[in-house]
């Protein structure tokens, strides 16, 4: 059975009573769902709070899941209301972002390669965080999630035409914010 | 192809999903726009790029935690409607585990009293322990309900499934969370947690008062069927008031007939 056919046929039967497939959907899906929030907020806490509050809506709401429904789509639905209400009770906290915006251990320019690309990652940690939260979520959704662009118009609740639009933009603003700081580090 | 149909495929491109037809097209493109090709290898270096990104791992506590909830959520409902026991096949989570060995401590300890001639010792001092029993559940009920961490506030209410319905002062705990906690999961699962206490007469009318105060229609949701579900003739009013309120979520309103229908 394909595995996203499996994980339907799991999210009926913790429908239907048996909430201890719950477990095999959390083992299936939690470190997903954990980058998933770490990429979205940078801080690891929050993250794994996150993480559990989705399980638990799912168990709440779980007579909410329909037969057929992708449980993939369904759950990235429920991560998404679960980091907009957790952002919204965050609100006037410390800002977001605290561990994603560390640089790399040494400033000093080094011709070695390896360095060049930590300075490069650590750059696109940083632009990836100054990303407007709507693009960063489209580009961590379609990079990282392993989700088709179909799967990603129906958790955003749009066409596929719209998705495939804002990761063209997302990536473009992406670069474009990538090559800024990388001037700013050479000049 | 145009340089604006271009831009309408990048995201396929880059994804690697884009037909034949339409990569041959994207091809014969480039072929002739320099501007377009050197945007699309652009974008795709950045692309490629963000693959390179290390894959964090979540902590250790993670998973204990998730399955101390799912233990503690299973046994909410087991103990709100009684249900033919199902086979368990998940670990009781950390604090499971602590509860049951200090259970078996106990048991060994009293064992032990009667071997060594214990039978002639008091009552009381059996009694004794099982009250620095309910202590100890009670000492980590209150303090984890008090951590900033709104996981650890979650344990803190799983916890109080292990704590006696005498006890007042993690009742008071969960009708605080209830009212005043800053997650909304938190005060979803206080709810919850609180039918275990519904016999005591402070739950129902606070719980009551709660729910025309709620911010969250999801708790208002879950107060609703709590109300119901111990058929809370006395929350008739707070009920009708969301009824009619201008404010209410189109939902609660929905579920506050339904409420008023079923009590009446």
């Amino acid at each position: 059975m394909p595995e996203t056919r499996a994980d339907n046929v799991l999210m009926q039967k913790v429908r239907d009573g048996d909430l201890a497939k719950m477990a095999v959907l959390f083992e299936r899906h939690h470190r997903a769902l954990f980058r998933y929030f770490l990429r979205l907020t940078g801080n690891r806490e929050f993250s794994e709070d996150l993480v559990q509050d989705v399980y638990f809506r799912m168990l709440k709401y779980r007579h909410t899941y329909k037969d057929g429904n992708p449980f993939t789509s369904w759950m990235y639905q429920v991560a998404r209301n679960a980091h907009i209400d957790g952002m919204h009770k965050r609100k006037g906290e410390s800002p977001l972002l605290e561990e994603r915006m560390d640089e790399p251990a040494s400033a000093e320019p080094d011709p070695s390669e390896i360095l060049r690309r930590r300075q490069d990652l650590g750059l696109l940690r940083r632009a990836l965080a100054a990303l407007p939260v709507e693009k960063r979520e489209v580009l961590v959704l379609s990079r990282y999630q392993n989700l088709k662009y179909d799967q990603i118009a129906d958790i955003l609740a749009c066409d596929v035409g719209t998705v495939k639009v804002r990761v063209y933009r997302a990536i473009k603003a992406l670069s474009q914010i990538f090559f800024v700081l990388a001037g700013e580090k050479a000049s | 192809m145009t340089c604006d149909q271009v831009k309408e495929h990048i995201a396929d491109y880059l994804a690697g999903s884009l037909s034949r037809t339409e990569a041959e097209e994207l091809d014969e493109h480039f072929a002739r726009c320099a501007a377009c090709q050197q945007e699309a290898a652009a974008l795709s270096q950045t692309w490629e790029m963000l693959g390179l990104l290390e894959q964090e791992q979540p902590s250790a506590q993670l998973r204990p935690r998730f399955y101390a909830s799912l233990e503690a959520y299973r046994q909410g409902l087991e103990s709100a409607a009684p249900a033919p026991r199902q086979r368990r096949f998940f670990d009781f989570g950390a604090y499971g585990w602590a509860a049951a060995l200090l259970a078996v401590g106990v048991l060994a300890g009293i064992g032990m009293d009667q071997w060594l001639g214990g039978g002639t010792r008091s009552r009381s001092e059996l009694a004794g322990l099982q009250d620095e029993v309910h202590h100890m559940r009670q000492l980590v009920t209150l303090s984890l309900l008090e951590q900033q961490s709104a996981s650890e506030r979650l344990r803190g209410v799983d916890y109080a499934y292990r704590v006696d319905q005498s006890d007042t002062q993690v009742l008071s705990a969960l009708l605080h969370a209830v009212n005043h906690d800053p997650s909304v999961n938190v005060r979803l699962a206080a709810v919850d947690a609180l039918r275990k206490f519904a016999s005591n007469p402070s739950v129902k009318g606070t719980l009551d008062r709660s729910l025309v105060k709620q911010d969250s229609p999801m708790v208002q949701l879950a107060l609703i069927d709590f109300i119901v579900d111990t058929r809370d003739k006395d929350a008739i009013p707070s009920l009708t008031a969301l009824e009619r309120s201008s404010t209410a979520d189109k939902n609660v309103k929905e579920k506050a007939i339904w409420g008023l229908s079923q009590l009446q």
